[in-house]
């Protein structure tokens, strides 16, 4: 089964006049079809800007990037949006929803990129809300919902494009114990019964036992992994 | 997207606001500059486009209605006399003081016409008949005159130029440039009110010519025949005219000056607000992103936003310009605002809205994707 993410050597050298900054140093790593992988680091580490790459929406300054089996590094910028629209999605600590739009008109915003058809995406994304259990919320806004709910929505929203591959950076990291584990749940189940993709950057300890993998960062580097016993 | 950025703006209520005032009263200023500045040009030429006939022939190097210089009035006979002429009449218009019955004096612009064909008349009467003017010492005052002149009724007497004439009859939308109350005459009368019309001269030669001529070729016909004149198409006439208040008294320029700065100020107010709503939205337009959206998609959104602007500003300068149509018409002046001033104003608006929206569409397309994995 061809894999759905692979890097080789990746690298990220962010340059601010003379000095360099070494962000991403040769990472190498493959991630599987409805693999859960929990990517784990101090801050700084450069997790994110590994997620950037991963995602494909900063461009590496070397090494080599499949998604898929398309070479990312070779796709000009135009088709950029192409590749994550067909292949990833996102969620974010800071959920990132737009405040005016209601929880059914935020996970409907993807399907209208997406150009699916108006009576199709209703029923898509009213599903899709009351499987993270916001079927009584669907008309609320964003300010009217707790962080559980907010990122319940966002993960919604990431499940609307149906992508095989799904980034979350932090997706707990604004929420309280017995939420983000409800959280972790969710993501956990999108791998195993939807045979996602899915990579998880976190500090939080307590979610280690939900992930498939677990890689260590720190300086740029993985500098080490671990296979999870189910 | 057009409903994304309606949420956006009706999310935000205070900000809209302020912009939708913004772009009121850019917009308002917009259109009463334009309507004024058309009102004044309208009120310019407002005699010769109301006067029958196709050619008109001044004084050499006539520049204006208004300050046109006496002519031979034999010429009158040489351009009846030329092919292609149906018919020709004279018309003086010379500049005259009137006694106010507190004693003081105005400038007044005396308007003689033949009373017989009614040539170069007051063309809407709200009492008394242009012919009235007929045989004596009468004249028809606009109504606009009020203002300047005092309460006028038909049977009044004043004194122009230490003569006593009857009022006989009250016109209606006359009004000039240069806001000098119009007072119509007889030829014969204006002839002998005296100032600088001698008794053997006229001011203008209006000329219609014959179903089977072109005016260009009558026009050539009479520059020939008539030496030490200048000889125009009523349309060239008025707009020359037009062009004279326009650039020789910096009258154009002015109201340019102010619909460009008011355009400016539209411009700055609207940008401002949606470059603030934009950059307060990045991480959402950079989640749109990361989600597949292309830049173009976000773009819509953020153009959008300003058409929304654009068009709820200029329903409401509009009816606000409507209403001021009315109070101006109360001071005596006109302001135009016809189908061509909505549409000009409509495109301006929109064009200063989505100019404004630009240096949004740069910050867009130079978003940090590290902002969206910032919590």
């Amino acid at each position: 089964m061809e894999p759905a993410i692979v890097a080789c050597g990746l690298t990220k050298i962010y340059k601010e006049g003379p000095v360099e900054v070494h962000a991403v140093g040769g990472v190498d790593i493959t991630v599987n079809e409805g693999e859960l992988i929990g990517l784990f680091g101090p801050s700084g580490s450069g997790k994110t800007t590994l997620l950037s790459m991963l995602g494909c929406i900063l461009r590496p300054t070397g090494g080599s990037l499949e998604v898929f089996g398309n070479d990312v590094i070779a796709i000009p910028e135009d088709e950029m949006p192409w590749i994550r629209k067909r292949y990833i999605s996102f969620i974010f600590q800071g959920f990132n929803l737009f405040p005016a739009l209601t929880v059914f008109e935020n996970v409907m915003l993807v399907l209208e990129l997406r150009k699916a058809p108006p009576d199709d995406a209703v029923r898509r994304a009213e599903q899709l809300i009351a499987e993270v259990g916001l079927a009584e919320r669907s008309s609320f806004l964003p300010r009217d919902l707790s962080g559980g709910q907010k990122q319940r929505t966002a993960i919604a929203r990431a499940l609307a494009a149906d992508s095989p591959i799904i980034i979350a950076d932090e997706p707990t990291g604004n929420l309280d114990h017995s939420n983000g584990v409800h959280i972790m749940q969710l993501l956990r189940s999108l791998a195993s019964e939807r045979r996602k993709s899915v990579i998880v950057a976190t500090h939080d300890s307590r979610t280690q036992g939900m992930f498939d993998r677990i890689l260590y960062m720190e300086d740029g580097e993985i500098f080490g992994q671990k296979e999870m016993v189910k | 997207m057009f409903h994304i950025a309606l949420r956006m703006l009706t999310y935000d209520k205070v900000r809209s606001l302020i912009t939708l005032l913004g772009v009121i009263f850019a917009v308002t200023l917009i259109f009463s500059q334009i309507g004024i500045y058309l009102g004044l040009m309208q009120a310019s030429s407002v005699l010769i486009d109301n006067t029958p006939g196709d050619i008109w022939v001044t004084s050499k190097n006539s520049r204006n209605f208004d300050f046109a210089h006496p002519i031979p009035e034999y010429m009158y006979y040489h351009a009846l006399g030329t092919p292609g002429v149906e018919w020709a009449e004279k018309l003086i218009v010379a500049w005259n003081v009137i006694q106010l019955k507190d004693g003081s004096t105005e400038q007044i612009e005396v308007i003689g016409f033949n009373p017989d064909t009614g040539i170069g008349g007051p063309w809407r009467m709200k009492a008394g008949d242009p012919g009235a003017v007929k045989n004596g010492n009468f004249a028809i005052v606009d109504e606009s005159a009020v203002r300047r002149l005092g309460k006028i009724d038909i049977g009044d007497y004043k004194d122009v130029n230490r003569k006593r004439i009857q009022i006989v009859g009250i016109s209606e939308g006359v009004r000039s440039f240069t806001t000098a109350p119009l007072v119509f005459t007889s030829y014969n009368l204006a002839q002998r009110l005296g100032g600088y019309i001698s008794p053997d001269s006229t001011v203008f030669i209006i000329v219609k010519k014959l179903p089977d001529y072109s005016v260009r070729d009558v026009v050539a016909s009479l520059q020939q025949r008539l030496s030490g004149v200048d000889v125009f198409t009523k349309e060239d006439f008025s707009f020359r005219t037009r062009m004279y208040w326009t650039i020789e008294t910096g009258v154009g320029f002015s109201f340019l000056l102010t619909i460009v700065i008011s355009f400016l100020v539209g411009m700055l107010i609207v940008g401002q607000t949606i470059y603030n709503s934009t950059v307060e939205h990045l991480k959402e337009f950079g989640t749109m992103k990361a989600l597949g959206a292309e830049n173009r998609d976000i773009y819509q959104i953020i153009f959008a936003q300003a058409i929304l602007n654009a068009l709820f500003g200029y329903v409401a300068s509009l009816v606000i310009t409507l209403i001021s149509v009315k109070l101006y018409d109360m001071t005596g002046m006109t302001m135009v605002v016809n189908w061509q001033v909505n549409l000009m104003t409509l495109v301006l608006t929109i064009i200063m809205c989505l100019l404004a929206a630009v240096i949004s569409i740069r910050k867009i397309r130079r978003i940090d994707p590290a902002i969206l994995f910032r919590g």
